[in-house]
């Protein structure tokens, strides 16, 4: 469909706003008005008496004059109404600019306190972490011999062989069975070594033999893991004098341990089928909570000392 | 009929210079609103009436700027005579005319309060000469659109509405 300019004219053109109807043409002599020369002459002169008295009243420190005031009061409404309109505009933008600026802020604190739970949490772990150190290194600093710590980083509890890699190797001088402790006491020996990786045989391993004593009576045994989390302490004559609660230390004569390292504490003893007492010992390491342990380089026996038979 | 759009004419200059004072508090030193209603208001070419117009939108700017009350007025008056008197001899038509008679109305209204600041309250202006020509080029360019504006909505033509003989 075609649509016809020529129908519909334009409203505005630019032609037409520079030419057309627009400019200047003289008025026919016949409707020239006749001039109020008079009346503007005397109102011109009554406005200059007008603004004398009011440039007077300035200087006498009064502001408005009484004709001033009343054509304020006449149009008042107008500036209030605006003044009005605007002061309630401005609240309205500046609310909803509060209103926008508090949301942001809310989602920055939102994210903030994310920030800062997460911060919190971490250090509450370090803080932890901190006291579990402390307590391991002030442990170690009692002990006689050199020592060094390493970090458990496989832990296998679950069957009848207990034992922990830990993440220290001979490259950092740890040898077969050098003992293994935490604050808490002892964990087991080295039983097998690579550059940097160790493996620990736990005393609840059931291949595992720790030379004992019962600290109050010192009664020395052999304690040997159960396999299944505990401890038997074997050797212990039917008449020697042990007790539920009583305290198992190492002895000292295995060679491998040293002597005092808390093992734990007796559970159950009762008296055997034959001489000896049947004894269970609950040890004094949670081995479900091992994360950093002591290395004890351990003074070991010479084989030929080992070997020797007089 | 004519007597009431000019009310409103002024209560829409009123509105404007209450605006301009609130957001931007030095903006009737660019452009005064009261000019272009008294100049629209003399273009219809009755001496007596733009007399009476000068007045009125005189000293409604006179109260509510602070000025020696009657200052603006009776230069207004001037401006409002003069243009009208100059309509009364020319037929001026158009928005560029409007223009071109905002532009000179502006440049005797300001000279007027000029002289009469001198005399009355012996102050200088300061800068004077370049406030006079920006508030000329200001009031030219907004008075242009507004009777564009005018002229294109109520159809309305200044100079014809009004032209009659004065007695």
């Amino acid at each position: 469909m075609i649509r016809s300019a020529a129908a519909t004219p334009p409203l505005w053109t630019w032609r037409k706003f520079c030419s057309g109807r627009n400019g200047v043409m003289a008025v026919p002599v016949d409707v020239i008005p006749r001039r109020p020369t008079l009346l503007f002459i005397v109102v011109l002169s009554l406005l200059f008496v007008l603004m004398s008295l009011s440039s007077r009243t300035r200087y006498v420190g009064e502001t408005r004059t009484m004709f001033e005031r009343t054509v304020m009061t006449i149009f008042s409404p107008v500036p209030k109404t605006v003044n009005w309109i605007g002061r309630t505009a401005s609240d309205m933008y500046h609310g909803y600019l509060d209103m926008r600026r508090a949301v942001n802020e809310n989602l920055a604190l939102h994210r903030k306190v994310i920030e800062l739970t997460t911060e919190n949490l971490k250090l509450r772990q370090s803080e932890t972490d901190l006291n579990r150190l402390r307590g391991l290194l002030g442990y170690s600093e009692e002990l006689s011999m050199p020592t060094s710590m390493a970090q458990a980083v496989m832990l296998d509890t679950s069957g009848r062989f207990k034992s922990i890699i830990i993440d220290r190797g001979s490259a950092s001088g740890i040898q077969v069975n050098d003992a293994i402790v935490n604050a808490s006491g002892l964990i087991g020996r080295v039983v097998l070594t690579t550059r940097d990786m160790a493996k620990v045989q736990l005393i609840t391993d059931a291949n595992s033999s720790v030379g004992v004593l019962i600290e109050r009576t010192r009664r020395q045994g052999v304690l040997r893991g159960d396999g299944a989390g505990g401890a038997q302490l074997y050797d212990i004559p039917s008449l020697a004098d042990v007790q539920p609660g009583d305290t198992v230390l190492t002895a000292g004569i295995d060679g491998i341990y040293p002597k005092g390292i808390p093992v734990g504490t007796i559970t159950r003893a009762e008296k055997g089928q034959d001489l000896f007492k049947n004894i269970s010992v609950k040890p004094s390491v949670d081995f479900g909570t091992i994360e950093e342990v002591i290395i004890l380089h351990t003074r070991k026996i010479p084989g030929a000392v080992l070997r020797y038979t007089p | 009929m004519r007597w009431l759009r000019f009310a409103i004419g002024l209560l829409i200059a009123l509105t404007l210079h209450s605006l301009l004072d609130s957001f931007y508090p030095n903006a009737l030193a660019f452009f005064n609103p009261y000019v272009i209603l008294a100049v629209y208001y003399a273009m219809g070419g009755n001496l007596v009436g733009a007399i009476f117009a000068g007045i009125a939108a005189g000293l409604v700017q006179d109260a509510y700027s602070g000025a020696i009350f009657g200052l603006h007025a009776f230069s207004l008056t001037v401006v409002a005579y003069a243009v009208a008197y100059i309509n009364s001899r020319l037929v001026l038509r158009g928005a560029l005319v409007f223009g071109a008679c905002l532009f000179g109305a502006v440049i005797v209204h300001e000279l007027v309060i000029f002289v009469l600041v001198n005399i009355l309250l012996k102050q200088r202006i300061e800068m004077f000469e370049q406030g006079m020509i920006v508030k000329a080029i200001f009031t030219s360019l907004f008075g242009m659109l507004v009777y564009q504006l005018l002229t294109l909505f109520l159809r309305e033509e200044p100079v014809e509405a009004a032209r009659r003989p004065a007695y």
